[in-house]
């Protein structure tokens, strides 16, 4: 590392930064009680996957039960408990975790040249943590599980079953991990970056998760005290929410979106970030719009803490409090426009690879367009009167959780699919998986939308039996979509049989955890590499510096150039 | 990248035009569609402010259609004209641009103006609902598990049918009597959540006959399914025939004599503890839990009137116990919430200045 290049300090320290930890040995230290990011990453996306698929069944016995308007399959009351089950699983152990968790830890301490998290030990406790919760969250079911939707709004969460306080737990638990992975990966990326590596030459999945942390330590801990709360009411007595004894119904509710309105943003601003380092890498040119991209996640992760209210348009406020809640709620339309603006002039002029990661960046940007267009039905005040409550709220909130996160978490995990195992899946298989999904996801929500305008309220086990046809509609649709997940199983598992070697850089992509050999080895870089610039510039040389690179894994120089270049 | 000199429009991309004027062609039929059509299709507007919500609706709803054809058309174009053609080099690379600023500017500053204009309409209907007029009728519903009641003026108990009067502008206060529920009317676009201790008001101006339902909009148990009801809203005869047979000509409660001189202390000392004490204490004022504390409301010389500044008198003090108050100082539901009859309010009465001879 003799070598002084342009904004890149050098010094004695790389002597420091060159040390490596001896890798352990044992079965137990390497694979269980790992403190090895990747590891751990690995681990919270088996994990999170295991409870995907219990939440999904939970999805299709909802959508089961609705095949008739007075209820197929189940009782009232143990449909309220899978409904409820089914969003607390899917918010708190399946989309938050994954994202943060899962794709945060493997990906992240790479892509700035990082050994490891800053706190490999914190790391794994708040891994560990979440099993133990998510145990505890589907053992409610022994005992009576919640029935009150994952929102669990008192005072009908104070009459719900035992279950209720093992929800409490749970998710009071989960609560803690995710704090802590806030906390570590806050001063991950603060104080581990590569040297060279400067807040504007950060990936952008980086900058995804930077905007996230404090979303994650500061709103959950409101989520803490009121899950506190309603545990100590619910099992003392101490009247914090009932109204007949002095408490308030409507302070949960504050307390509540104050968290869970940012949390819409922990599940979705991660995955903002693995569309924009998708985008670039298939489309083969830079990213555009970088600055704006980075710093918008930032402005919307800022503005989300000002617009929980929007949750509580017909709970009861003053009325002139609705309003700057419906137009801070608006104003979040704007970064994410100029995201979405942005990911489409990427693909503009590129030269675009149409691989499954690119299919389902693509596929987030019509859905998730459309889950966000139909946020501005229910932000402003005087339509939401109307709306709130419906299967309308329903569709909206599936058309941006399933058609943002999970979309991009497909999009993720084909994408370092090669780099988690070191393989190849299979390409015709995966597109497939794709068009399946997208068709069949569109065909089981957009229904919901025109049924809760007409008047189907939500979270209900029967309903007007003139809604049948389109419930049908949706059902017969949501197990096209059960069909396509099982499908996604057994691509992973094929890849494992049949795939082929991915090599380092199956994608010619330019981030730093491209450099390392696929699986990366346990130190990730032999040495820590020097960073020079902003990582999508496919035209020039890899703007790495004393990078140890493995074989092969250095961009080809460009030959042809396919489009003329723009006209501004 | 700024100073090289290009011809546009070829280099935007082949059919980059037509595809354009495709999108203004769609978008604008789309908007005419939806501008002209009574949306959601299918439900009726029976009455204000549904008129001026669908309206929003369909303004919102045209924007967002614009929007969206630009994002899909747009996306789906782009990816099928630059996707790379079958037999290029692998390494083959795209426009090396990072960024157009006149083009970020200009989609940053329509989106802005956009959420400018939607917004002061959404704030303009909003404050219409809000200066609405409602009170020529006020009725109050109450929730409970599982089912809806109604108080109406000049009724002496809650009943269990909702008649609406045509074109007469009707205020209904909901709240509920355990835990929180929905009132909602999708034929008005009306809704609002039955909190237990709140006192919600919504105001609707009925407008065309016929019989609607009342949905439970809010998780509210078991049966929550099940929790409808029907309005009907009709005519000012059918609605008088109506009333009359509930017993509406009767008078009796809403502005009918409270026998104040026959109040029993000990009735009223039970009805306190089962009604009143949730919010009062029994101490001096400054006791408070929700409310002030009553023990010395006629024998207090720091204050001499009541919250609606009416001087403290038995009739006003049975008057206020009726009515019920909301204002800048908080909440307390009327009699018919609190399901105290006339009689009941005397009781009230006497023992409230029972305590205060103390």
């Amino acid at each position: 590392m003799a070598t002084v290049a342009p904004g890149v300090p050098t010094g004695p320290y790389h002597a420091v930064l060159d040390h490596i930890h001896p890798e352990p040995t044992s079965f137990i230290r390497k694979y269980i009680f790992s403190i090895d990011a990747k590891v751990i990453g690995i681990q919270y996306m088996i994990t999170g996957a295991i409870f995907f698929v219990i939440a999904g069944m939970l999805a299709e016995i909802i959508r089961t039960q609705l095949l008739s308007p007075h209820g197929a399959i189940i009782s009232a009351a143990t449909y309220n408990s899978v409904y409820s089950m089914h969003g607390s699983a899917m918010v708190w152990f399946v989309v938050i975790p994954l994202l943060t968790g899962a794709f945060g830890n493997f990906v992240m301490p790479m892509q700035i040249g990082a050994r490891d998290v800053a706190f490999p030990w914190l790391n794994l406790v708040a891994f560990w943590i979440f099993p133990v919760a998510g145990v505890i969250l589907f053992s409610s079911f022994l005992i009576g599980a919640p029935d009150a939707g994952w929102t669990e709004y008192p005072p009908i969460s104070l009459q719900g079953p035992p279950g209720t306080n093992l929800w409490c737990v749970a998710v009071f638990l989960i609560g803690i991990s995710s704090t802590m992975t806030g906390i570590n990966f806050l001063v991950t990326m603060y104080k581990m970056r590569a040297p060279g590596m400067t807040f504007t030459r950060m990936p952008l999945f980086v900058w995804a998760q930077f905007a996230t942390t404090p979303l994650l330590f500061i709103a959950t801990t409101a989520l803490g005290a009121a899950l506190a709360a309603l545990f100590i009411e619910r099992v003392f007595g101490v009247p914090f929410y009932d109204p007949k004894r002095g408490g308030s119904p409507v302070l949960w509710q504050h307390m509540f979106w104050f968290y869970s309105h940012p949390a819409v943003y922990i599940m979705i601003i991660p995955g903002f970030g693995i569309i924009s380092e998708v985008l670039p890498t298939f489309a083969r040119k830079p990213i555009f719009g970088y600055k704006m991209i980075a710093f918008s996640s930032v402005a919307i992760s800022l503005l989300s803490f000002s617009v929980w209210a929007h949750h509580m348009f017909t709970s009861g406020m003053v009325p002139w409090l609705q309003l700057p809640f419906m137009i801070i709620t608006m104003v979040i339309a704007i970064p994410t426009g100029v995201k979405i603006f942005s990911w489409m002039a990427t693909l503009w002029g590129g030269s675009i690879n149409w691989k499954t990661p690119a299919l389902y960046a693509a596929g987030f940007l019509i859905t998730f367009t459309y889950g966000g267009l139909t946020g501005f039905f229910l932000a402003a005040v005087p339509l939401d009167y109307h709306e709130h409550g419906t299967y309308f709220v329903v569709a909206h909130f599936h058309y941006v959780l399933y058609g943002g996160s999970i979309m991009s978490m497909f999009a993720g995990i084909y994408y370092w699919w090669p780099k988690m195992t070191g393989r190849m899946y299979n390409e015709k298989l995966g597109q497939l998986q794709f068009w399946v999904t997208f068709i069949a996801f569109n065909a089981t929500f957009t229904p919901m939308h025109w049924l809760g305008l007409l008047g189907m309220p939500r979270r209900v086990a029967t309903y007007d039996p003139q809604f049948q046809f389109w419930n049908q509609f949706a059902t017969y649709s949501s197990y096209v979509m059960a069909l396509a997940t099982v499908l996604f199983f057994y691509i992973l598992f094929d890849s494992f049989r049949n795939g082929k070697k991915a090599g380092p850089n199956p994608w010619g992509a330019r981030t730093l955890e491209w450099m390392v050999s696929s699986p990366p080895p346990y130190y990730n870089f032999k040495k820590i590499p020097a960073v020079l610039a902003a990582p999508y510039d496919f035209g020039n040389p890899l703007p790495y510096l004393g990078l140890d690179a493995a074989p092969g894994a250095t961009e080809a120089t460009p030959t042809s150039v396919s489009h003329p270049v723009p006209t501004y | 990248m700024a100073q090289r000199v290009v011809k546009p429009k070829t280099n935007l991309g082949p059919g980059f035009w037509p595809v354009t004027a495709f999108i203004a062609v769609l978008s604008a039929v789309m908007v005419y569609l939806i501008e002209s059509m009574p949306l959601p299709i299918g439900l009726i507007q029976a009455g204000a402010p549904a008129d001026s919500i669908d309206a929003l609706f369909r303004f919102l709803g045209a924007v967002a259609a614009v929007i969206f054809n630009i994002v899909v058309i747009y996306t789906v174009y782009f990816g099928i004209v630059f996707a790379r053609p079958k037999g290029a080099p692998a390494n083959t690379i795209g426009v090396q641009i990072h960024d157009a600023p006149v083009l970020e500017f200009w989609w940053t500053a329509i989106p802005t103006i956009l959420v400018v204009i939607l917004s002061i309409y959404s704030v303009k209907i909003w404050a219409d609902l809000q200066n609405s007029q409602g009170d020529v009728l006020t009725i109050e519903a109450i929730g409970y598990q599982y089912g809806f009641q109604f108080r109406y003026p000049k009724l002496d108990k809650p009943i269990d049918e909702m008649h609406l009067q045509l074109n007469v502008p009707t205020t209904i206060h909901v709240t509920s009597r355990d835990v929180i529920h929905g009132f909602w009317i999708p034929e008005l676009r009306m809704k609002a959540d039955m909190v237990p201790g709140l006192i919600n008001t919504i105001r609707v101006t009925p407008t065309v006959p016929g019989t609607y339902h009342i949905i439970c909009s809010e998780f509210c148990g078991v049966a929550h399914s099940t929790m409808r009801h029907d309005v009907v809203i009709e005519s000012q005869q059918n609605f008088a025939k109506w009333f009359a047979r509930q017993g509406g000509s009767s008078g009796g409660g809403g502005g009918g004599t409270i026998p104040i001189a026959q109040g029993k202390v000990d009735l009223g000392q039970k009805l306190f503890g089962q009604k009143c004490s949730a919010c009062h204490s029994v101490g001096p004022f400054d006791q408070k839990q929700v409310g002030p504390g009553l023990g010395k409301i006629f024998n207090d010389p720091a204050h001499p009137k009541l919250v609606n500044n009416d001087p403290v008198t038995p009739q006003n003090v049975a008057k206020i116990i009726q009515t019920g108050y909301q204002g800048d100082m908080g909440v307390m539901p009327s009699a018919q919430v609190n399901q105290l009859s006339n009689p009941d309010i005397a009781n009230l009465v006497a023992y409230l200045a029972s305590l205060s001879k103390k």
